[in-house]
């Protein structure tokens, strides 16, 4: 490196930039799309769509889990919410294994219809779930190695940012700067908007990104004061409530639950979450009911709801307000990784988490756009070579082919047979091979028109995700929107948005002719009709 | 209704006055030089306003995530303006207006 300290900082933004790009592109989109987790593994259950919340949800549940494991360890009840309209009904087996894992094991869980009590059968998918995972443990990787290369990556974009800033000449003086229309200087410019305007954001994801695996990347503190390493160091700072370890004798509990969840209601002022009870039947049964509370972006990330605890006879044992007096250090800690799972957010605060996360997304992938119109423009017409090939061609299977395939992920969801062995391994499948198909092309064809035909194929696809919908389920555009069902109609407008998008950068690049030198007149005259003005 | 237009129109005519305080972009919202005075003016008229958006978030949101949001809400109002300078500059700064004007109705409706 040679150079001032401006000149260095550029190299490193670049490279680090190039090698890991590929990688925080996928991050970033798969991330985006995390914040809807809940939302798109509802859009992916059909078979859930019908179930509406009522009154009577907690008695049906309660008659359910009774009916069907009434000799279990442990009873889980999560009463609908706004951000899922089905109970959920969990239940730990009482089974040696079960008791080995001292009843930390998942257990057996289904789905219940919250107005009629019927247990509901939704397709196997991973759903939301399976983009979440990806975006810090990729897939198909053992996950402590995926998880350390998210984390580099996650660095060195930490690094790309501190160096961006240094590199960026005018970073004030060029805030509100957009000059579209010159190839590279274009680029430059999207590149430096969307990185400098969302700068903060960038930087809380980023860093809060690092804080969430501070236990797996600086153990030695934790390794240090505690001889049982960080599990140690979490069974201070998180205690948790160990149940009783062996069931009593048989014993018979409260035949309603409405009159204590109503009791714990009352008392907090707030709508129940969840009914927990271990040893279900027996004499030490705890039925422990916990509410919502008001959001706190300090507070910690689960838990911490106030609860109210009965015996299984429903008398009251203990109340917990469900406070914490978390020390400065762990509240910054707090706001930070809620900032960066988007805990806590109402409806529109969501949205606009997502549309930060479009931002971050924007940022990383013009900046790879960058790279090579760089390149290409210094060329000055001549024949590109392999090494320029070869970026743009991952370029295209990293943006175009990842969106592509995750269209491919949410038809195959509609399209594969729900009694397909395997079913939710092979949604997953699709969504690998439509990736691997546009990584084939995008590496044979890695050129303009390769482009155009990648973008067609994201229009096409998205476009036909909700037309899927609406061929194969009844919760199609129109009854979701008849609904005023705002997720599911969501999911459905979203996808039309991303195919309009990519069918308005299809027909910009079809009209576009690569920018040379003598060119300048032809543009002018071009940038006329669209009402461009030169500056 | 919402305060979230409010915060965003806020925020957007925050910046859009920045912009105007720069020599550059003054010229091309308004097509005519500023002197240095009306620079500073658009200035002080800017952090005003985006200190309006911030008091919007901290309204909005509890105090820890409405301070963590004014950063965000920037970013958001800053991209369409970033957008409209090249492509229609005369826009900018009726829209800077308008709004914040429609949002504010759009509270009492």
């Amino acid at each position: 490196m040679k150079g001032g300290l401006r000149q260095s900082m550029a190299w490193l933004h670049t490279w680090s930039g190039l090698l890991l790009g590929w990688l925080l592109v996928a991050i970033f989109i798969t991330g985006t799309s995390a914040y809807f987790r809940d939302e798109i593994s509802f859009w992916m259950a059909p078979e859930l769509h019908q179930s509406v919340a009522s009154e009577a949800t907690p008695e049906l549940a309660w008659a359910t889990l009774g009916a069907t494991a009434p000799d279990a360890r442990a009873w889980d009840i999560i009463l609908p919410h706004d951000r899922s309209p089905v109970a959920e009904l969990r239940w730990q087996p009482d089974t040696p294994e079960a008791a080995e894992g001292g009843g930390r094991r998942r257990g057996e869980r289904v789905e219940m219809d919250a107005g009629s009590g019927e247990i509901l059968e939704p397709r196997a998918s991973r759903g939301g779930d399976f983009l979440y995972r990806f975006h810090f443990e990729l897939y198909g990787v053992p996950r402590i190695w995926a998880r350390w290369l998210v984390c580099v990556a996650t660095m060195m974009m930490l690094v790309a940012i501190v160096s961006g800033v240094i590199t960026h000449k005018k970073i004030f003086k060029d805030f509100f700067t957009f000059r579209p229309g010159k190839g590279q200087r274009s680029w430059l410019d999207a590149h430096n908007a969307t990185a400098v305007l969302a700068l903060p954001f960038h930087f809380m994801i980023t860093y809060s990104g690092l804080l969430i695996f501070m236990v797996m990347l600086m153990p030695w503190g934790m390794n240090a004061a505690y001889e049982e390493g960080w599990r140690g160091f979490f069974n201070d700072v998180f205690p948790r409530q160990e149940a009783a370890a062996t069931g009593g004798t048989p014993a018979a509990m409260v035949d309603a639950i409405q009159p204590l969840v109503n009791q714990a209601e009352a008392t907090f002022g707030q709508p129940a979450q969840r009914i927990s009870v271990s040893w279900p039947n027996r004499d030490n049964a705890r039925i422990e009911i916990s509410t919502g509370k008001e959001p706190a972006i300090t507070d910690r990330r689960r838990g911490g709801n106030p609860a109210l605890v009965f015996d299984g006879g429903g008398n009251l044992l203990d109340t917990k307000p469900g406070l914490y007096d978390d020390g400065a250090s762990a509240r910054i800690y707090n706001l930070l990784v809620n900032l960066h799972l988007a805990r806590f957010a109402d409806p529109a605060t969501r949205w606009l988490f997502f549309l930060f996360g479009v931002v971050g997304s924007a940022m990383a992938v013009t900046g790879m756009l960058l790279w090579v119109s760089k390149r290409t423009q210094q060329l000055r017409g001549r024949e590109p070579g392999f090494n320029l090939r070869l970026v743009n061609g991952l370029n295209m299977a990293a943006i175009t082919g990842l969106m592509t395939a995750m269209a491919g992920y949410f038809i195959a969801n509609r399209l594969l047979p729900a009694d397909l062995a395997g079913r939710e391994s092979w949604e997953i499948r699709v969504f690998f091979l439509t990736w691997l198909a546009t990584l084939l092309h995008a590496l044979v064809r890695p050129h303009r028109r390769g482009w155009m035909e990648q973008l067609a194929a994201l229009a096409l696809l998205w476009l036909a995700v909700p037309l899927v919908n609406l061929a194969t389920t009844h919760s199609h555009l129109f009854s979701a929107i008849a609904w005023r069902h705002g997720a599911l109609a969501s999911f459905d407008l979203v996808c039309l948005v991303i195919a309009a998008g990519a069918g308005y950068a299809l027909w910009r690049l079809a009209g576009h002719r690569p920018v040379r030198k003598p060119a300048r007149a032809a543009r002018a005259a071009r940038a006329l009709p669209e009402g461009e003005t030169a500056s | 209704m919402t305060v979230l237009p409010l915060i965003g129109s806020l925020g957007y005519a925050g910046l859009t006055a920045l912009a105007l305080a720069m020599k550059r972009h003054h010229e091309a919202m308004l097509g005519a030089k500023p002197d240095e005075r009306r620079l500073r003016v658009f200035r002080v008229l800017g952090w005003a306003l985006l200190v309006l958006m911030m008091a919007g978030c901290l309204y909005r949101w509890p105090t820890a995530l409405g301070l963590s949001m004014t950063l965000g809400m920037v970013t958001l109002a800053g991209l369409p303006l970033v957008f409209l300078l090249p492509y229609r500059p005369r826009l900018a700064v009726p829209l800077a207006v308008g709004l914040p004007v429609l949002a504010c109705v759009g509270l009492f409706v």
